[in-house]
């Protein structure tokens, strides 16, 4: 296959804009996924930053208002080994100490599987008072899950 | 029994593995009695494997707690439908479907191919066996379906409920079929670069399989687009998560692909191109098996984390390094003496379309890869969410609709400018009237506007090409118009099938579009008795009327609907459900579907004492036309598959004459413009 140059220019017209395209898309709609260890160690150049954080709903301390539709809980690293396989692999030179975050989640409903030991995925930001404004409430659903041997 | 089904596996291994020798043996030392035992080789393991897949349902059906599979994934009170569909509820299931289905698609292409393409066919054959190795490699050695347990539990602990709906019985199996036919037209491609047949008979040998396969990709993506809508109480259809990005890619370069053939196929270009693409296809079906079995690339419905992603990975890398380099191998060869004469032209209009559905395909595997890159990269997974893929592929869309309104209109070669305003006055003239009426409407996001007009001027090129074939059937046989419509149609399925597809996309363009830009939503508090608005709509919560059956708790909400003259349209029931076995909440969603909006009520929670309940409600303009235009874009593809009554007929005849010329025949293209 033979492209005259002029269509090797309009081909490459195309292509350039479809690279530039993604390419900047990338740079403004991107956010860090991190473990909750990992915000522990960023936590100075997060401020601002829109993140998604992958955690465990600690027990306890959990509080939800169906009237402001607000959620309150903290979050807590995912142990390393996880017999269920946890979605996110933590970083293992940034284990640091178990830290958690508190999570303010306002104006949402309360997701359906969310319970304490629930591994979550929170969207939002960290504010300056370590507190994760949180705009989303994921929990990992598994679509093929598989359940716990003793039962 | 489970014994029967490990010993049909592992005869199905040896036969696929004899299979592949004894095609190529044959087809290489012309000894058509090998080739012959390759085939029958090929149905006997197709055989094997519907042994097991009948062994592994029975076990369900029977509650058969001694397998492993049948206790994790089934039990006794599991209606038998979802006992059915549990088959590809779990891993080791879903990759004996997997390869059931292929070794079914390889029996169907075995027994097509008895008498025609006797130099390629062998070839793809063993491709095709060589890919069935693959998977029950996995299945005998790696991801077992017939592994026994231990201790036999008294109870399964059964199928996950958000996979207890009948989505499941009919998204899946599409969506694999889908994936699993991609290999046919792949194996013909591989199969014409192993043996240097480089002209298009591996395309018009596997045309049908092609569509098929996009066929079932789209039916597979619009199902789980819907079953995402109605089950999961989110309010819309498609987040990009990677487990629909892995279902859309595919779709894309076969979307492609089907277009650049008849490039090659009228004018003998883009050879390398073709047999890339369907590299590509069928490459981004084992990717995406990959992600979602990996646990690389974390997804909101993440699937368990297993060991076969570098099983997956190695085979893909294999493939891929393999079919490159017969591409590279073939490169001289592929050489096409015509050239691309004018921008004005059909085919220039295809390349850029193709160019666009690649560039969707490549942003969207970019932004699904993106994190592992990154944090290969730069040490931090970062990831992009919906807003990226919104970004990138917005305009995108805009020039694909724009090629889907000039492709088909304009000449192959070279237009006249004489030749471009007769074809396209009347249609650009109804898409900017379409703009200035939407405008007038009070719409002003650009996109919106450029996109209704886009979507009218393609609707009036296609209105165009119906009443110019009408007219000239018109002129020569004297029919009225409706006859004439049907007549066009059904005499050239090809063309005027994959016409009515293009307006079921531009339908469902239309679809998605409102839908992404108008959707608004509310959440509220509300005590029993009380009332909000959305939109035009008042909704007033009557209370909760809860219900307690072994299988499941629920709570029901009761939900007048009213218009703002206060009469009362309907009384919606969004639920909230608790499933007792394994314990899991689960919502039902309400939906009050017009073909203006769609009422989107979620019982988003309900408080202890059961007088207040929360509700996310959704008012959703226009998504009824994004089902409308999938539900026409898959009656246009039943037109295009047709069987064309003159076309067998002339092939009939033509067997009783020659097989040469039967074979020619069938390969020539009656009804393709």
């Amino acid at each position: 296959m033979r492209i005259r140059p002029r269509f090797f220019i309009g081909v490459s017209l195309i292509a350039a804009a479809i690279g530039y395209l993604i390419y900047s898309s990338i740079r403004t709609t991107s956010e860090y996924y991190l473990t909750v260890p990992e915000v522990a160690a960023r936590q100075a150049e997060l401020g601002g930053q829109a993140i998604r954080v992958a955690g465990r709903v600690k027990p306890g301390n959990i509080a939800w208002d169906p009237n402001s539709l607000t959620l309150k809980f903290e979050i807590a690293p995912i142990p390393d080994i996880d017999a269920n396989g946890a979605p996110v692999k933590p970083v293992s030179a940034l284990a640091a100490d178990p830290a958690s975050f508190r999570v303010i989640a306002a104006g949402e409903p309360k997701p359906d599987m969310f319970a304490p030991g629930r591994d979550v995925i929170v969207e939002g930001k960290l504010t300056a008072d370590g507190t994760i404004a949180a705009t989303q409430v994921m929990t990992s659903c598994p679509s093929k899950y598989r359940p716990k041997q003793a039962q | 029994m489970p014994q029967l089904g490990n010993l049909a596996l592992a005869i199905a291994l040896i036969l696929a593995v004899y299979s592949i020798v004894a095609n190529i043996y044959g087809a290489r030392r012309n000894l058509p009695d090998f080739v012959v035992s390759a085939r029958h080789a090929l149905w006997a393991m197709c055989a094997m494997v519907t042994i097991a897949v009948v062994v592994l349902w029975s076990a369900l059906l029977r509650s058969d707690f001694s397998l492993e599979y049948v206790a994790a994934y089934s039990s006794t009170t599991l209606p038998t439908v979802y006992k059915i569909t549990s088959l590809w509820g779990g891993q080791q299931g879903s990759l004996l479907f997997w390869t059931w289905l292929l070794s079914i698609f390889t029996s169907i292409a075995a027994f097509q191919n008895r008498r025609r393409n006797p130099d390629i066919a062998p070839y793809a054959l063993a491709v095709l066996a060589g890919v069935a190795i693959f998977f029950l490699l996995m299945l005998n050695f790696v991801t077992r379906p017939f592994e026994l347990l231990a201790t036999v539990p008294a109870e399964g602990s059964d199928l996950n409920p958000l996979l207890q709906n009948y989505w499941m019985a009919i998204h899946p199996p599409s969506l694999y079929t889908g994936y699993v036919s991609a290999t046919v037209p792949f194996a013909f491609g591989a199969a014409a670069l192993i043996t240097g047949k480089l002209d298009d008979g591996w395309i018009r040998s596997t045309r049908r399989w092609a569509i098929f396969s996009w066929f079932f990709l789209t039916l597979g993506n619009m199902f789980g687009a819907r079953w995402a809508y109605e089950v999961l109480g989110w309010g819309g259809y498609w987040a990009w998560d990677p487990v629909e990005n892995a279902a859309f890619m595919p779709w894309l370069v076969m979307t492609a692909y089907l277009h650049s053939v008849m490039i090659q196929e009228r004018k003998d270009m883009l050879k390398v191109w073709n047999l890339a693409l369907i590299g590509l296809a069928f490459g981004l079906t084992l990717f995406g098996t990959f992600i979602t079995r990996s646990g690389v690339i974390s997804s909101v419905h993440s699937f368990t984390q297993s060991g076969l992603g570098p099983y997956f990975l190695s085979f893909l890398i294999v493939v891929t390094l393999a079919y490159t380099s017969l591409l590279i191998f073939r490169s001289k060869e592929l050489r096409s003496p015509a050239e691309f004469e004018s921008y004005l032209s059909r085919e220039a209009a295809f390349l850029f379309n193709n160019l666009m559905l690649v560039g969707i395909a490549f942003a969207v595997f970019w932004g699904t890869i993106f994190p592992v890159l990154s944090e290969a990269v730069r040490g931090v997974k970062i990831t992009v969410g919906p807003p990226f893929f919104n970004r990138v592929n917005g305009p995108l869309a805009l020039g694909l609709v724009f090629l889907m309104g000039i492709g088909p209109l304009i000449a192959w070669r070279r237009t006249t400018a004489s030749n471009l305003v007769r074809s396209f006055a009347a249609p650009v003239a109804i898409g900017v009237a379409t703009g200035i009426v939407a405008a007038a409407a009070g719409l002003r996001q650009w996109y919106v506007l450029t996109a209704f007009s886009l979507a009218a001027f393609v609707l009036g090129t296609v209105i165009v090409e119906f009443r110019r074939g009408m007219n000239a059937r018109r002129h020569m046989v004297s029919e009225p118009r409706a006859k004439a419509l049907v007549n066009l149609v059904a005499k050239n399925n090809r063309r005027y099938g994959g016409y009515i597809i293009h307006i079921g996309t531009i339908v469902a363009f239309v679809g998605i579009v409102g839908s992404s830009f108008f959707r608004t939503e509310v959440k509220k508090s509300v005590h029993a008795g009380e009332s909000f608005t959305i939109g035009s709509y008042t909704l007033r919560f009557q209370g909760l009327d809860e219900s307690d059956t072994p299988h499941l708790e629920s709570a029901t909400a009761l939900v007048e609907v009213l218009r703002p003259d206060g009469r009362e349209i309907t009384t919606m029931s969004p639920a909230k459900l608790f499933y007792k076995r394994p314990q899991q909440p689960a919502t039902k969603v309400a939906i009050r579907s017009t073909p203006f909006s769609d009422l989107y009520v979620v019982l988003a929670g309900i408080d202890d004492s059961g007088q207040t309940a929360t509700f996310e409600v959704f008012l959703t303009p226009l998504v009824f036309w994004l089902w409308a235009g999938g539900l026409m874009m898959v009656l246009g593809t039943v037109v295009v598959m047709w069987p064309n009554v003159r076309e067998r007929a002339a092939i009939a005849t033509a067997l009783s004459r020659s097989s040469t010329d039967a074979r020619e025949l069938a390969d020539a293209t009656p009804g393709g413009n």
